[in-house]
């Protein structure tokens, strides 16, 4: 039983440290090789610095032979999922890290490679085992045989968590489908059920990342939140992309500096030298008070849209709220936040 | 140790600058919807190409950008790289699109929907919610790009990488506002 991932990260945690891992699925599917010495990897929120270090440790320590990205993208997937897995909570440990270290010497690494290979957008095939991941024998084995252990359990919820948290670790190679007592055999309600199962899975993903939908169930209220929830972040891009350009008229970026400036806002306050002033006319900024009337008005009618999620009228509510989804109320960001209120308003006089 | 997730934000704000660059002067000229609009357009395909090729919202952003003159300029330059395997793949994923497309609206043509007359309480309110939830998958599709064309299985994972790479872009932008009214009030 000790197979898999065992201690999930602590649910206390929650969006936080899904969100970290969800995005570190994402990066570490994306970006093998950073040159990490090129960059001072500072627009990272301090408060989740531990958890990320300990992914990409547990990542880069243990596997190196191995896909780099795939490897800890499966882990943490895997790990993301063992929160769910209330039968096998066994280990102690809150961190990821060790149940990925686990999770790679059991072999699922190889069916890490196995889901890159897939793709995790090619359609599942339900009740097919894929053969490279039955030659890897002894790594799926375990895994088959954890489903079928965990299928003899007759608690439905139960069984279905633990199902689902199985699938979730093996992504998407085969899907294990036994019929419960009293329902039917054939093979449609099968596949529907197997593909009622991955769908749960990943709509658990995504509740962890989207705040607030932990505690909702049902697919389609967690349907609406995430609806909102990506309504209002495309929302943010947008207004944020109006007002950049609003305020950078004669927008020339030096890339160095600028991420130099970026990397450095986080940690301490003082700038090194950035080559952006060169090009910004300060005529334009009385011209841009304007503009900024108008974005009060487009601001203060997405305020209804946006519902319960924040209720003071203020301008800024929308980078507030949005900082409380961030993992971590980050000193630094409410400080640029206040930086940018002190801005307009030195505008608006 | 390097966050993978602020890798990809460096990424991102490094393609983002590639992006802007590329209007280079002729930002002066623009009026601000331009602006915006050119800021939004490099954001988007900057955000697209960090997870080029291997999703599918980042293909149809890519893709849709092509079609314009703007956008196809953008993309061969921060595309460059890999620039050749991307836009075959672009271009295959708008034409199996259409015909993925065909194919559901004769689906759902010939598709005859059930009356149930003297249903149970608990069947009606298994079929309304699950009206809700394909009213809702429908509308999710439309807000994914590219989510038309996909099924319910991967529509959610597209949401949830989606998700992720927005919530770096509007934290890279965010960021970068603020250091931008920072040095305007220090001058």
């Amino acid at each position: 039983m000790d197979l898999t991932t065992g201690s999930g990260p602590e649910l206390d945690e929650t969006g936080l440290d899904s969100l970290q891992l969800g995005e570190d699925i994402r990066h570490l599917i994306a970006a093998p090789s950073e040159n990490a010495s090129s960059f001072t990897a500072l627009l990272e929120l301090p408060a989740n610095q531990a958890v990320e270090l300990l992914h990409s440790d547990s990542g880069r320590k243990q596997y190196p032979n191995l896909t780099f990205p795939s490897n800890t993208a499966l882990l943490e997937r895997a790990a993301i999922f063992s929160v769910f897995h209330s039968s096998n909570s066994a280990d102690s440990c809150s961190v990821p890290s060790n149940s990925s270290s686990k999770n790679l010497e059991k072999g699922s690494a190889v069916k890490c490679e196995q889901l890159e290979t897939d793709s995790y957008l090619d359609s599942c095939q339900p009740l097919v085992s894929d053969p490279t991941v039955d030659n890897s024998a002894p790594n799926a084995r375990p895994s088959s045989k954890r489903k079928e252990r965990e299928k003899k359990v007759k608690a439905a919820s139960k069984k279905s968590k633990s199902e689902s948290s199985q699938q979730e670790e093996e992504k998407l190679p085969y899907v294990h489908v036994r019929a419960r007592r009293g329902q039917a055999t054939d093979s449609h309600s099968l596949a529907e059920r197997a593909r009622r199962e991955k769908i749960n899975q990943r709509m658990k993903l995504l509740q962890e990342l989207v705040p607030g939908c932990n505690k909702i169930s049902g697919t389609a209220l967690v349907l609406d939140e995430i609806i909102n929830h990506v309504q209002s972040l495309q929302r943010h891009v947008e207004f944020l992309s109006m007002r950049l350009a609003a305020v950078n008229p004669g927008m020339d970026f030096n890339v160095d500096s600028l991420v130099a400036a970026e990397s450095g806002s986080l940690i301490d306050s003082n700038f090194p030298n950035m080559a952006m002033p060169l090009m910004w006319p300060e005529a334009q900024v009385n011209g841009n008070r304007h503009q900024f009337q108008q974005h009060w008005q487009f601001d203060s009618l997405q305020q209804p849209v946006w519902g319960r999620e924040e209720d003071s009228h203020n301008f800024i509510t929308p980078e507030n709220s949005h900082l409380s989804y961030d993992s971590s109320a980050n000193s630094a960001s409410l400080h640029s936040n206040q930086l940018k209120m002190e801005g307009r308003m030195k505008l608006h006089q | 140790m390097r966050a993978p997730r602020s890798v990809l934000k460096q990424q991102f704000l490094k393609k983002w600058m590639m992006g802007l660059q590329v209007f280079g002067s002729a930002k002066q000229s623009m009026s601000i919807l331009e602006r915006k609009k050119a800021i939004k357009l490099s954001a988007d395909i900057a955000l697209a190409s960090t997870r080029a090729g291997r999703t599918c919202w980042s293909r149809a952003i890519i893709a849709d950008a092509s079609k314009d003159d703007d956008g196809k300029v953008l993309v061969q330059h921060l595309l460059s790289p890999e620039s050749e395997r991307l836009k075959k793949a672009s271009t295959g994923l708008a034409m199996e699109n259409k015909r993925v497309r065909c194919k559901k609206i004769l689906k759902r043509s010939c598709c005859i929907k059930r009356v149930r007359k003297g249903a149970s309480k608990v069947v009606l309110a298994k079929s309304i919610s699950k009206r809700i939830v394909k009213r809702r998958t429908q509308v999710l599709k439309s807000l994914v790009p590219g989510g038309e064309f996909m099924d319910d299985i991967s529509l959610i994972e597209e949401t949830l990488d989606y998700m992720v790479s927005l919530r770096a872009q509007v934290d890279v932008m965010r960021r970068s506002l603020a250091k931008a009214t920072e040095v305007v009030n220090g001058k």
